[in-house]
C-alpha cells in the first residue's frame, strides 16, 4: 500500500446534489479497488485557470487514501469513464518526506472536517450573499 | 577584498524559510517563483536554489495540470492584476 492522492475536479453544470451523488461514487471506486480513504477535502467551486471542455468553473475535490499501486490504473481507468469529471490529478507520496508531508496534510483535511460543523451556520449565512452576488452581476457581463 | 561584489548577493528564500515540501494546490505560494504570465522564472533571476528550483518546478506543473494555475496567457487574457484570482 502506498499513500496517494486524488484531485478530481467535477463538471459544474451538475447540481449541488449530484456533483455530491458523484463524488461519492468516485470514493466508491477507490474503495472497490482496495484503497482506503484517509482524509477527504472539499476545495469547492472555483475558477478554472483555463477552459475545460468549455467550462469554466469546476467543482474540486480531493481524497487522500493509501490504495495498491497495482490498482491505480484501474481506478483511473475508471475515471477516464466518468463523465462527470473534467479532470483528475493522481500524485504519489512516496519519499519519507513526502510521506511526512502527506501525513500532515491528512490531519489537516480530518480537521478542516470536523471543524466546519460549528463554522457550518455562518459558512451557509455567507453563501447566500454570495450566491446572489453574481447572479446580478451576470446578466451585466453578458 | 581588492575585488568588489558587483552585483547583491543571491539567496533561496525556500532554503532560508526551510521549505522541506510544496504542495500545488497551495497556489498563492507559487506566485513568486512565476512570471505575469504564468512562465516558470529562471534561477538566475529569483536566486532559487537548484533543489527548490526542481522542486518548484514540478509543482508548478501538477497545479497547471489540476487548472489551478494557466499554461499561457494569451494577449487578450492578460490582466493588470495578474495574481488576483490566485488565493
Amino acid at each position: 500500500m502506498r499513500n496517494y492522492e486524488n484531485l478530481v475536479i467535477v463538471k459544474p453544470t451538475l447540481t449541488a446534489e449530484e456533483i455530491q451523488a458523484s463524488i461519492k461514487e468516485i470514493e466508491e471506486v477507490i474503495t472497490a479497488n482496495g484503497g482506503e480513504i484517509q482524509a477527504t477535502s472539499q476545495m469547492g467551486m472555483r475558477k478554472l485557470a483555463y477552459p475545460i471542455n468549455k467550462n469554466e468553473r469546476g467543482f474540486y475535490h480531493v481524497i487522500y487514501s493509501s490504495i495498491a499501486p497495482s490498482a491505480i490504473s484501474e481506478i483511473e481507468r475508471r475515471f477516464r469513464i466518468n463523465e462527470d469529471l473534467l479532470r483528475f490529478v493522481t500524485i504519489k507520496y512516496d519519499t519519507n518526506r513526502e510521506v511526512a508531508a502527506f501525513n500532515a496534510m491528512v490531519e489537516k483535511a480530518k480537521k478542516d472536517a470536523s471543524a466546519p460543523a460549528k463554522t457550518e451556520e455562518t459558512a451557509t449565512a455567507e453563501e447566500a450573499p454570495a450566491a446572489e452576488a453574481p447572479a446580478t452581476e451576470a446578466p451585466a457581463a453578458e | 577584498m581588492s575585488e568588489k561584489r558587483k552585483y547583491k548577493k543571491r539567496y533561496c528564500k525556500y532554503c532560508e524559510a526551510k521549505v522541506d515540501f510544496m504542495d500545488y494546490k497551495d497556489v498563492g505560494s507559487l506566485r513568486f517563483s512565476l512570471s505575469e504570465r504564468y512562465k516558470i522564472m529562471p534561477r538566475r533571476l529569483t536566486g532559487n536554489c537548484k533543489r527548490h528550483q526542481d522542486m518548484i518546478a514540478v509543482v508548478i506543473k501538477r497545479a497547471r495540470a489540476a487548472a489551478l494555475v494557466p499554461y499561457t496567457v494569451t494577449r487578450k487574457q492578460v490582466v493588470t492584476a495578474p495574481f488576483e484570482n490566485l488565493k
